[in-house]
C-alpha cells in the first residue's frame, strides 16, 4: 500500500505533507509517495527536532494518490460541513 | 455576576506571561513537543485535525456582554470569524495560530477570562444550570457554589495531577438542567426541613467509554462543610484512582469497583479527618461575599404581560411556546437563543451573531448571557414586554429557531470534521436529521426529544444520555452510526440501550424516522418519546427498525 508522510506545522498547526525535495507542502497532490517508511519517519523526526512540524506519521493512499481513510480525506481538504474553510477553500 | 478581585486578575495575568514565555521557548526550540504539550494543555490549547484548537473557559456558562464581545473580537482577529460553544458550556476556536495564542489569552484576560481548567487531569471548569438565578424552581443560585468550587479548585496543588480529568456540575433545582448525575461529582442543592441549604453529593457518574450514573455519596452536607466534603472525595480518588490504566482512571470506575457503600465509608472517614483539622470550614462571610456577586439584578415590579396581540404572528407564538421559559420574577422571561438553525452546525456562532447577542443582552437582559450544555445561549432576564422585539432581532440573525428541547435541538460534538480523537463525523448527521425533521408542526407534535450525537466513544456529544443517542463508529474505514434509546441526562438520569447493528450514514435519517413513527403510533396522551420508550421497552422499536433486515 503506498503511503504519504504527514504532520502539522508547528507554527500554525496547518496540515502538511513531505514533498520529494524534503520540504513540507500544504497540498497532498505535491506529497511524496513513500518507498522507505523508516527513512521517511526519520525525516519526520528530524523535522520535529528542527521545529518545523509536530507529530509526523504515515498514512495509506490509493494508487491515484488519494487518502484511504475519512480522517485523512478530511485533513487533506477541510471540514466537510464547512467547505468554505481549509485547503478545499483555497 | 462574579468580578475578579486583584488576586484573580494577577493570577490570570501571570499565567498569560508564563505561557507567552513557554510559546516563545517552543518556537525557538528550547522546549520540544513532549515538554510543551502538558504546558499548552494546561492553557486549553489542543492540536486537532486541521490546526490548533483553543478552548476558553466560561465558568458555569455565565458571560457578560463585554466578554461575549471579546469572544467575537477574537474570532474575527485571530480565527475564522466563528467559534463553537461546547457541551461543557465552554467555547472553542478551531483555527488559532500558536504564535497568536499568548495574545489571545492576553485579550481574554482583559475581560476576566482564560483557558485554564479546560484540559488536563485537573478539576475542570465547573458547570451549572443555564437558568440559574432566573428559574422559578431553584432554592438558591447554584453559581454562588460553582464559583466557590472554582476558587477552591483552581491551581489546587493537591488536585493538579489527578489520575484523570475531573468534572463537577451543580444545580439548585429539582429539574436537573445541568446533567449532574453524569458528572464525576454532581451536586444538588436543596433546603432541609429547617430551611438551611443542604448539599446532596453524587459521585461516580460519567459518560465516555463506560457510562455510569452517579451515586448519592454525601447526603445533606452543610454549606460550611461543602469544600471539606469535596476535598475528602477528591482525596479518596487521588489515593485509590487507577493511574496505571487510562480507561479505568476516572472516579466512576473506582466507585463502580469498590461499590457506593464503600466509597461512602471511605469519604466519610476522610471527611472526618478533614473536618477535625478544621482548615476547610467555609466562613459565612466568604459565602456572603460570593453571594453578593449573584444578587438578583434590579428587577422592575411588573405584571405578567398579555402577549395575545403579538401571538398573531405565528412564528413568534411558536418561539414563545418553545424557547421562552417561566422566570421567577413576574413580567420577566428566560429566553433560549437557539444555535441550532435548521441544517446548521450545533453550537456554532459567527462573530456578528455573538456581537448581536451581546448587544441584546446589554439592552434587554441585565448585561448577562448564559451558555447551556445543550449548546444554546440564554438571555436569562428579559422583560416580557421586550420579547417580541427581541424575537425580531434574533430572527433576522437566524438565532430564533423555535426548537428548544425538540428533535432538531440536537447536541453534536465536532466529530471527525475537526476532532483528532473522533472515529466518525457527527455534524453531518445532525444536519441531515435537522433537515429531515425541519417542519415545526411535526417537531412540536413529536414533543420533547433529546437527540445527541457523538463522533467517538468519548461521548462529548452526550449520546449515552440522549432520548435517542447516536454514536459514530469506524468500521474498516467506513463511518457507521450506532443508535441507542432511553438515555436521559435529567433528574431521571439513565444510560441509553443500544438498539442493534449500526447504520450507514445515508440510512440514519430513515432509521430515526422509523423510531419516531413507532413512538407516535404507540404513545399515550401526555407521553414524551422517553416516556413511551420506558413504558414499552426497546423491543417494539427494535422490531420496527430491523424488520426488513
Amino acid at each position: 500500500m503506498p503511503q504519504v508522510l504527514t504532520a502539522n506545522r508547528l507554527s500554525d498547526g496547518e496540515v502538511v505533507y513531505l514533498a520529494p525535495d524534503g520540504t513540507w507542502v500544504e497540498g497532498i497532490d505535491a506529497a511524496q509517495v513513500v518507498n522507505d517508511a523508516d527513512a521517511a519517519l526519520a525525516t519526520g523526526q528530524q523535522a520535529e527536532r528542527d521545529r518545523k512540524i509536530v507529530h509526523a506519521y504515515l498514512f495509506d493512499i490509493t494508487p491515484n494518490h488519494r487518502p484511504m481513510k475519512m480522517r485523512e480525506i478530511i485533513r487533506a481538504a477541510g471540514p466537510t460541513v464547512r467547505t468554505d474553510l481549509g485547503k478545499q477553500a483555497r | 455576576m462574579y468580578r475578579y478581585d486583584e488576586f484573580d486578575q494577577k493570577l490570570v495575568d501571570e499565567r498569560v506571561a508564563q505561557f507567552r514565555g513557554q510559546v516563545a521557548r517552543r518556537l525557538s526550540g528550547e522546549l520540544n513537543e513532549e515538554e510543551f504539550k502538558p504546558l499548552r494543555l494546561m492553557n486549553g490549547l489542543y492540536l486537532q485535525l486541521h490546526a490548533y484548537m483553543l478552548r476558553v473557559a466560561i465558568p458555569y456558562g455565565t458571560l457578560s456582554s463585554r466578554q461575549l464581545k471579546m469572544l467575537a473580537h477574537i474570532a474575527r482577529k485571530y480565527d475564522k470569524d466563528y467559534a463553537h460553544f461546547t457541551t461543557r458550556q465552554n467555547l472553542q476556536y478551531n483555527w488559532p495560530k500558536l504564535a497568536d495564542v499568548p495574545d489571545i489569552l492576553a485579550d481574554l484576560a482583559t475581560v476576566e477570562m482564560h483557558a485554564i481548567q479546560t484540559s488536563g487531569n485537573c478539576i475542570r471548569n465547573v458547570t451549572s444550570d443555564h437558568f440559574a438565578g432566573a428559574a422559578a424552581d431553584e432554592v438558591d443560585d447554584p453559581r454562588i457554589w460553582s464559583e466557590i468550587i472554582r476558587q477552591w479548585s483552581t491551581f489546587h496543588p493537591e488536585f493538579s495531577y489527578l489520575p484523570r480529568k475531573f468534572k463537577i456540575a451543580v444545580t439548585a433545582a429539582p429539574k436537573d438542567r445541568a446533567a449532574i448525575k453524569v458528572h464525576d461529582i454532581g451536586i444538588i442543592i436543596r433546603r432541609d426541613p429547617s430551611g438551611a441549604l443542604a448539599f446532596d453529593v453524587y459521585v461516580g457518574g460519567g459518560q465516555g467509554r463506560t457510562p455510569l450514573i452517579g451515586h448519592l455519596i454525601g447526603e445533606g452536607i452543610a454549606a460550611a462543610d461543602l469544600l471539606a466534603y469535596l476535598e475528602a472525595t477528591m482525596r479518596v480518588y487521588n489515593q485509590y484512582g487507577r493511574r496505571d490504566n487510562l480507561y479505568k482512571s476516572r472516579i466512576k470506575i473506582l466507585v463502580h469497583q469498590i461499590g457506593a457503600d464503600e466509597m461512602r465509608r471511605q469519604v466519610a472517614a476522610e471527611f472526618a479527618e478533614v473536618k477535625q483539622h478544621g482548615a476547610l470550614a467555609l466562613p459565612q462571610a466568604e459565602i456572603d461575599r460570593i453571594n453578593a456577586y449573584f444578587l438578583d439584578p434590579a428587577f422592575e415590579k411588573l405584571a405578567e404581560e398579555d402577549l395575545t396581540a403579538q401571538r398573531k404572528t405565528k412564528a413568534f407564538a411558536a418561539w414563545l411556546d418553545t424557547n421562552v421559559a417561566k422566570h421567577k420574577a413576574a413580567g420577566y422571561a428566560i429566553v433560549t437563543v437557539s444555535l441550532k438553525p435548521i441544517g446548521g452546525i450545533p453550537g456554532d456562532a459567527n462573530a456578528d451573531q455573538m456581537d448581536l447577542v451581546a448587544d441584546l443582552a446589554q439592552r434587554l437582559s441585565f448585561d448577562e448571557i448564559r451558555v447551556s450544555h445543550e449548546q444554546n445561549l440564554v438571555l436569562a432576564h428579559v422583560r416580557q414586554r421586550d420579547l417580541f422585539g427581541l424575537w425580531q432581532a434574533l430572527d433576522k440573525a437566524n438565532l430564533a429557531t423555535a426548537n428548544y428541547a425538540l428533535i432538531t435541538d440536537i447536541i453534536a460534538c465536532p466529530g471527525l470534521d475537526y476532532c483528532d480523537l473522533a472515529n466518525a463525523r457527527s455534524i453531518n448527521i445532525a444536519q441531515a436529521l435537522s433537515q429531515r425533521f425541519a417542519d415545526l408542526d411535526r417537531q412540536r407534535n413529536i414533543g420533547e426529544l433529546k437527540l445527541k450525537i457523538s463522533g467517538c466513544i468519548n461521548a462529548c456529544g452526550h449520546h449515552h444520555v440522549g432520548h435517542i443517542g447516536i454514536l459514530g463508529v469506524d468500521k474498516k474505514g467506513v463511518e457507521y452510526y450506532q443508535i441507542s434509546l432511553g438515555g436521559s441526562g435529567a433528574e431521571d438520569a439513565s444510560v441509553g440501550e443500544i438498539l442493534g447493528p449500526a447504520f450507514g450514514e445515508a440510512d440514519v435519517p430513515d432509521a430515526i424516522e422509523k423510531l419516531i413513527d413507532t413512538y407516535l403510533a404507540a404513545r399515550q396522551p401526555g407521553e414524551r418519546f422517553l416516556d413511551t420508550y420506558r413504558r414499552l421497552g426497546i423491543q417494539p422499536f427494535r422490531e420496527k427498525l430491523y424488520a426488513a433486515h
